[in-house]
């Protein structure tokens, strides 16, 4: 294979790649627009999926619910995950590797598992049964660890030394963060909320066992979809992805931002 | 106050909550899975009768089997796949890099039944593929919904992002000038692949390998709307047991059983890896040559 | 020292096993420009990290100006600092980085602007307040890095490697600005670096570090003519190194016996009649003698370097030495010559870790 026809093959595979990530999930976006949802061709626009989504009160609870825990966990995996990269990355003290591999070890544990070990340790052990806080808990453990990968990826790029200068003239540890170390990388913690927010807000395996009665929209979307494809799920399908896709432009952009030159 | 002494103080809210939230619910599992459920209520008797009940029962033992060849069936094409598409990516991908990496992971955060919804009315029997195949007079394709096919495609397409993130991640540490001496020095491009490349992101791929492995071989959403009636996973049955038949300490026994399967993978896949200086990798404080 | 500015006492700091300074004590005036001079992982920037308080010592106690800060966080010592790589912040403008440490203690809006006009005037960067660092030269940067040092007027200047990104030419202007600035703001400088030229040029006392600790302490003249230890004598200038046997010692000479050769040289501590010592001399010591000269041999090539030329002078027994001297002298290659250098040009040291 010479060089010439083995980029041709990777463009390939790329483009093939996105046709398979994109082509299921732009083809509900459009069939939710359509009347005819089995065969919509040639296509018949209409509203008419969204406007009755929008009529289902279930739903609205649901969205809140699940926008709830989206924000819950999004606030407690970029605590977490900022004060623990901040620590690995500025002291580099012994026992960085052993934090760091608690804090990723969620990656490396089946989502459900966290799901089943958490519902039974919050009812067994801490007598409490399903809630929005407990889902939110056992969502963070797992977000925690991707709203790490982001913020470790951006921090590797700030100088730590600014912090010792900063300190040098004057500045106090609080001063120092704020002034210095906080407007460099907001961009790194505002992408870890976005990626851990979306985790929880679309999380099944986990949040199923931990919400007890309480219903989101992926719950509600499994039980509807137990009973087959309905039009109300391609217009609930077509807003979260537009929503995801929005958040992850301003994440892309972020990330991009993320970059301030230090030369 | 020293630098370990503040590091130990930032890192210390996140890694008490993980200890209570994620490692004491583990091990809490592990002890019920030597207790019994009776009615709906755990009871501390201890005892192996959940271990007994997996490990004689074949019906267990085979969806677990299942389970694992289906994970590693998903993880060898997400290897195959993600493999070229990384490389590109970080090769050629330029400025656009992070833009086509986030391309590939913005499908994930959509969430799991989302995602299996828009493959339904893709796959479906009245989905579009089949629905094109009746109107042009052909016969619709069974298996192209509600068989281990079907469960294959969506595990691909839910996990793949994970290998291509893992790999990309790898490759960007991956000082490509190698190459060019590989190839100075004689190495023809196969050979530079194998001699350079694949060493030295032997370990990044591992990763890749685990992180796509570990939850497929514990997936219950995707097989239960697309494996059809036969295609059930261990996710699946082990799910059941904490919902209808509320066999909580058979489910804690499943679940340790799930988690050592899941490890034990771990350990093999590592293992593979070997010597981490072969894959180019330095351990701060390892003794210099 | 009575008008001492800095004192280090007997600091210790180890990081696992290395020692990165080894109970080392300094004093510094208040009107010097004090050179720390070391190869690379010799500890002098931890030192220098030490009296700024952004590491702690193991042992050991730093005063300012007669104040022991040993305990102090760096943002209440009071001093200034310049970063290799000059560290700007990269988020704010040239006027904003300078005016930090004015804004740091909460000096008033008129006060600042007086500091910052003082300090953009003394260190010459009128007119690119505005700018953000990525939009300034290296040369430029090293100015804003000087200046955000230098505004709060701190009771020392501390300087690490500041010119080690520079190329050569911007390099030899700011070392001269820089013994400008310390001169008019008459507070002490210590300058951390590992080019020895830099350390010569600009310093008035220097001390050369190895190791964690501290070889030798004195006037830079002294440490170059005048090396106390073989580190000091090998590491400053150029020498050429002769290994051999103590012939005899008297009157702080020792005479060394070097492949068939004996001369003189100055002795050190511990060398005694039959050790084995090394010698070291400077190229530039050396000189061509027509007649009565030490070491005969061919001159095997000229190097040629502006304002002077090392010549490679190579001994009947295949040994080869290096004469510095003005580069107009009309030897040619393969030309007899004879060497010779006064006894105290020489330094023996005892030869360590060889019999």
């Amino acid at each position: 294979m010479n060089h010439r026809s083995g980029f041709g093959v990777q463009v390939l595979l790329l483009a093939a790649l996105y046709l398979f990530l994109y082509g299921p999930i732009l083809y509900v976006i459009y069939v939710s627009f359509q009347i005819d949802s089995i065969w919509p061709f040639p296509p018949t626009l209409t509203l008419e999926h969204h406007t009755d989504l929008w009529q289902r009160r279930d739903y609205h609870a649901a969205l809140w619910n699940s926008v709830t825990i989206g924000f819950g966990t999004g606030l407690i995996a970029t605590l977490f995950a900022t004060l623990a990269a901040m620590a690995i990355l500025k002291y580099r003290s012994p026992g960085s590797g052993l934090v760091a591999g608690l804090f990723l070890a969620p990656l490396f544990i089946a989502p459900i598992l966290i799901g089943i070990s958490s519902l039974m340790f919050s009812r067994t052990v801490l007598g409490m049964p399903g809630s929005i806080f407990g889902a939110t808990l056992a969502n963070s453990t797992y977000a925690t660890a991707f709203a790490l990968l982001v913020v470790l990826a951006q921090f590797a790029r700030y100088d730590w030394r600014l912090d010792d200068a900063a300190m040098v003239f004057g500045a106090r540890p609080w001063r120092t963060f704020w002034e210095i170390t906080l407007p460099i990388t907001w961009p790194a913690m505002l992408g870890a909320f976005i990626v851990s927010f979306l985790l929880a807000f679309n999380n099944l395996e986990i949040s199923f066992y931990n919400l007890g009665a309480t219903p989101t929209l992926p719950t509600l979307a499994w039980g509807a979809l137990r009973h087959g494809i309905s039009a109300e799920l391609y217009a609930l399908a077509a807003i979260i992805n537009f929503a995801v896709f929005a958040l992850f432009t301003v994440l892309y952009l972020l990330l991009r931002l993320g970059t301030i030159r230090i030369d | 106050m020293s630098n370990t002494v503040r590091f130990w103080l930032m890192v210390l809210p996140g890694t008490v909550f993980l200890v209570v939230f994620l490692l004491l619910p583990l091990i809490a599992i592990v002890v019920f899975s030597f207790w019994r459920t009776e009615s709906y209520t755990l009871i501390q008797d201890w005892n192996l009768d959940n271990y007994a009940t997996i490990f004689s029962h074949s019906a267990y033992l085979t969806f677990l089997a299942r389970a694992l060849v289906m994970a590693t069936c998903v993880s060898l094409v997400c290897l195959a796949y993600a493999w070229p598409v990384a490389y590109f990516i970080v090769r050629y991908g330029g400025r656009y890099r992070l833009i086509l990496l986030l391309s590939t992971a913005a499908p994930f955060l959509t969430g799991e039944i989302l995602r299996v919804a828009a493959l339904q009315q893709i796959l479906g029997p009245i989905g579009v593929v089949n629905m094109a195949l009746t109107r042009f007079g052909f016969d619709p394709i069974e298996a192209l919904m509600y068989s281990n096919m079907a469960t294959g495609t969506g595990l691909v397409y839910l996990w793949l992002p994970f290998m291509v993130l893992a790999i990309y991640l790898s490759l960007l540490n991956f000082d490509f000038a190698l190459l060019d001496v590989a190839k100075i020095t004689g190495a023809g491009p196969l050979r530079a692949f194998v001699e350079v490349t694949l060493p030295l992101n032997r370990a990044g791929t591992a990763i890749g390998i685990v992180l796509v492995f570990i939850p497929t071989l514990a997936s219950a959403t995707t097989s239960q709307f697309l494996g059809g009636p036969d295609g059930a996973l261990y996710g699946n049955i082990l799910a059941r047991q904490f919902g209808s038949t509320g066999t909580w300490a058979l489910g804690s026994a499943m679940g340790v059983v799930l988690f050592l399967a899941s490890a034990l993978a771990l350990v093999i896949v590592w293992r593979a890896v070997g010597d981490l200086r072969r894959s180019g990798i330095v351990i701060k404080g390892a003794p210099k040559p | 020292m009575s008008d001492c500015m800095l004192r280090l006492q007997s600091v210790t700091k180890r990081f696992g096993t290395t020692m990165a300074a080894e109970s080392v004590s300094l004093e510094v005036g208040q009107t010097e420009l004090f050179a720390l001079l070391g190869p690379s992982g010799s500890g002098k920037t931890t030192l220098l990290r030490i009296i700024a308080g952004l590491d702690a010592p193991d042992e050991g106690r730093v005063l300012i100006g007669g104040r022991d800060v040993t305990r102090l966080p760096p943002y209440r010592r009071g001093i200034g600092m310049v970063f290799q790589d000059f560290l700007l912040f990269p988020h704010k403008t040239v006027a904003e980085n300078i005016a930090f440490p004015l804004k740091m203690q909460g000096k008033s809006r008129a006060e600042t602007a007086d500091d910052l006009k003082w300090v953009s005037q003394l260190v010459r960067l009128t007119g690119l307040e505005e700018r953000y660092p990525h939009e300034l030269s290296g040369g430029q940067k090293q100015r804003v890095a000087l200046a955000r040092g230098l505004v709060s007027r701190p009771s020392l200047l501390l300087l690490d490697e500041p010119l080690a990104n520079l190329d050569r030419e911007l390099r030899k202007r700011m070392e001269v600005e820089i013994r400008r600035f310390q001169l008019e703001l008459g507070i002490p400088f210590i300058y951390v670096t590992h080019n020895q030229e830099e350390a010569l040029t600009m310093a008035s006392r220097m001390a050369v570090m190895r190791e964690g600790c501290l070889e030798q302490i004195g006037d830079k003249l002294a440490l170059y003519h005048r090396p106390a230890t073989a580190f000091v004598a090998a590491f400053l200038g150029s020498p050429n190194t002769f290994e051999g046997d103590v012939v005899g010692v008297e009157d702080g000479r020792a005479e060394i016996a070097w492949h068939g050769h004996r001369f003189w040289s100055r002795a050190h501590d511990g060398l005694a009649p039959g050790l084995r010592a090394v010698c070291y001399v400077k190229s530039e010591k050396i000189a061509f003698a027509s007649s009565g000269a030490a070491l005969a041999g061919r001159l095997r090539d000229t190097i040629f370097k502006g304002q002077y030329a090392d010549y490679l002078v190579c001994l009947d027994d295949g040994h080869e030495i290096t004469v510095s001297a003005a580069p107009d002298l009309c030897h040619r290659p393969g030309e007899a010559v004879g060497i010779t250098w006064a006894a105290d040009d020489g330094d023996a040291f005892p030869a360590v870790g060889k019999e």
